[in-house]
């Protein structure tokens, strides 16, 4: 390249190019009182702590409480997940993270022949009971938050296991707190769908845990729908909201089929798991709208008095997809720079993710990165002082305006199509999605959306700031971990008392097989003690509905 | 005889339970902008099915992703070894997704054409395409 070229494509960077958010709304060059006339301080935006809550849930935000600090975790044995629980509670986290392995996300067992070389590989595999008392060991649950990623239909023998662990160990039921995704719907165009399946049998099971956990843990939060993962998978973030909302209309609409009040749970399903990405100012205006949005239709649509049923609990894994995995050192202040919109934006918990994410699940030193960046914005740095900070900004609340609109202009859509499962099953979200995830790459391709180290500012690798990421377990490692947990479930299998696990199964079938008005819950618990396992219980579950024992029909069941 | 004129056909698919398919939706729309036919697998996929698939629809390509582990060390090998035993060795095969520095040597060795993913312009795949193919086609 000659000298003048140089010159010339580096001449290119001087003025700032972009002029739509992420989602595509247009952004003017500047804002001002012209673009609030019509805006109704009291009704729409309010105090933090009032309804609609576009400022935030509480009064005093982060005085009264700061954002509960996770940081992820799951990996391998149930046992070095622990030792890393330890770990991280004596360096000052708050809650605990608790990330399935790809099988128990898919709900299989270990020795599946289909599971061979994955159990604990990306995250904890969860079976039977036992692995609650491996996981738990020297932790108590009355004093620690924990949340655990799993989906629907797993998430439903995850969530009867760690109730029956708490339960036999002497735990007060009633001071338990945490949450779990358990959210089936989204996994049909986003990750697992086969543990989805049949859908309305995985929203039904979903709905037990719900109804289960309202009555006996009150303080733990039975669905923590999946924001993020649709968000990774190409929604944008209004749709990301929109869609995660319409989906919780479906729980909403069976629990008040049920017989419920809304105002009796509402409160417990108001904990969404969302994405925050690299656009800062629509990640901001996406979390205030999205509280407004659902503060709205609780009292609009479902006619909710009490203020708890109107606030929206925001919980974030801060984006992967917008992490590199060239210059991995440049992670940190993408995460960081996440981060802060997850503080702005009043969030009630988030984990940012480790700078190596495009590499390996978190090592220590990255997981101590991670929890560093909330200790220097939560102590250092005075950002979290003043509830929602930027309130009043011409842009913000104008952006937060746009956002809400349209957000309500999807979840109509959704509702004319008869709600979240039946614009699943017609394919229409997926493909929406599709679309949004075709534009966004090819803008990268063009780069119209640069990304440093990515797309532009490339350097060799031997330029690059040298960092310990994580790395891969070798192949043999990892076949041999997954065995070691494979033959864990044999001896299982092998040892237990049949007689009583089949007893447990059988009746547990024959109470599914009732469907609605039976809720499964205490029946999965009571299996669990028996020693059955995910897959046998999901199983039966599926038989007695008229699917297949097997989701991959490769097993049957034989007890 | 393939006719040498004809649609190049590909079939996308990640082998195993990974569920990381952003790559190959992506991939997906750009090979059929590029005129190509795909045959789109998905994930979940065994390696037996993608090659049976493969034979049954004459492809002439197989694009593999994987990205969640390790495990693409066990599936794209098995992919290669079961072309060769049904004597498939002319469909290509190529490799997308996290596929880390160590393993590419083994897997070149092996007959994998080329790897793709994160930061390679698509264009570049499709142009590996195109010269495998043209090469292939030449060959019979």
């Amino acid at each position: 390249m000659s000298s003048k070229e140089k010159i010339k494509s580096t001449r290119r960077f001087d003025v700032c190019p972009v002029t739509e958010t992420s989602a595509g709304i247009p952004l003017k060059e500047v804002y001002g009182p012209q673009d609030l006339e019509n805006v109704d301080y009291k009704n729409e935006i309010a105090n933090p702590g009032e309804y609609p809550f576009t400022r935030g849930i509480w009064n005093n935000m982060y005085r009264g409480k700061l954002w509960t600090r996770r940081v992820f975790t799951g990996l391998g044995s149930t046992a070095d997940t622990n030792a890393r629980y330890k770990y991280l509670l004596g360096k000052g986290a708050s809650g605990l993270y608790c990330f399935g392995d790809t099988i128990t996300h898919q709900g299989i067992d270990p020795d599946h022949p289909l599971a061979q070389g994955y159990a604990g590989v990306s995250g904890v595999s969860i079976v039977c009971l036992q692995d609650m008392y491996d996981l738990f060991d020297g932790i108590s649950l009355e004093d620690v938050s924990v949340s655990f990623n799993n989906p629907c239909m797993a998430a439903t023998v995850v969530y009867s296991a760690f109730v029956a662990y708490a339960e036999d160990m002497g735990y007060d039921l009633k001071k338990i707190s945490g949450s779990i995704l358990n959210e089936p719907i989204h996994l049909v165009y986003s990750m697992f769908e086969t543990n989805a399946k049949p859908l309305d049998l995985a929203a039904k099971l979903a709905t037990d845990v719900i109804e289960y956990s309202i009555k006996n843990t009150p303080r733990w939060h039975p669905i923590a729908p999946n924001a993020y993962d649709m968000h990774e998978k190409g929604a944008n973030a209004i749709q990301e909201m929109a869609f995660t909302i319409a989906i919780m209309e479906e729980y909403i609409q069976r629990m008040i089929k049920r017989g419920y009040d809304i105002d009796e749970f509402a409160s417990r399903v108001n904990v969404f798991g969302c994405a925050c990405d690299i656009d800062f100012f629509e990640e901001i205006c996406k979390f205030r709208a999205a509280r407004r949005v659902w503060a709205k239709l609780m009292k609009e649509k479902y006619g909710a008095k009490k203020p708890e049923s109107c606030r929206l609990y925001l919980s974030v894994h801060t984006s992967g997809n917008s992490l590199t995995v060239q210059q991995p050192v440049n992670n940190v202040a993408r995460v960081t720079l996440e981060s802060l919109a997850c503080v702005l934006g009043g969030l009630q918990s988030f984990d940012p993710a480790g700078y190596d994410e495009g590499y390996y699940i978190l090592t220590e030193h990255s997981a101590l990165t991670s929890l560093n960046i909330h200790n220097i914005l939560a102590y250092e740095s005075r950002v979290a002082s003043v509830a929602d900070p930027l309130a009043g900004s011409y842009f913000i609340e104008s952006l937060t305006n746009k956002m809400e609109d349209e957000m309500f202009k999807i979840i109509n859509e959704i509702n004319d199509m008869g709600g979240a499962i039946k614009a699943t099953e017609s394919g229409w979200i997926g493909s929406e999605m599709d679309k949004e995830l075709i534009k966004e790459q090819k803008e990268i391709e063009e780069k119209k959306r640069i990304i440093v180290g990515m797309n532009e500012f490339i350097v060799s690798k031997e330029e690059e700031v040298p960092i310990e990421v994580g790395r891969d377990r070798p192949l043999e490692e990892q076949m041999a971990t997954s065995k070691k947990r494979e033959d864990k479930i044999k001896k299982l299998r092998e040892t237990r008392d049949k007689r009583k696990t089949k007893d447990a199964l059988e009746n547990l079938r024959e109470v599914a097989s009732k469907g609605e008005g039976h809720n499964l819950v205490p029946l999965m618990m009571e299996s669990l003690r028996a020693k059955a396992t995910l897959g046998e219980i999901l199983g039966v579950i599926r038989e007695a509905n008229g699917a297949s024992y097997d989701p991959y029909k490769v097993l049957q069941y034989s007890l | 005889m393939k006719d040498s004129n004809r649609k190049i056909k590909v079939v996308v698919a990640m082998p195993g339970l990974d569920c990381h398919d952003r790559g190959i939706i992506y991939l997906s729309h750009v090979l059929k902008e590029a005129g190509m036919e795909v045959v789109y697998l998905g994930k979940f996929n065994t390696p037996e099915y993608i090659v049976n698939t493969a034979m049954e629809e004459d492809a002439d390509v197989i694009a593999l992703s994987y990205l969640n582990d390790h495990l693409y060390m066990i599936f794209f090998p098995r992919v290669i070894e079961l072309l060769k035993e049904k004597g498939c060795s002319d469909i290509c095969v190529m490799a997308g997704g996290r596929i880390i520095e160590e393993d590419r040597p083994k897997l070149l060795e092996l007959g994998i054409t080329g790897f793709f993913g994160q930061s390679t312009p698509t264009k570049d795949m499709v142009q590996h395409i195109e010269d495998r193919v043209k090469r292939e086609r030449w060959k019979q």
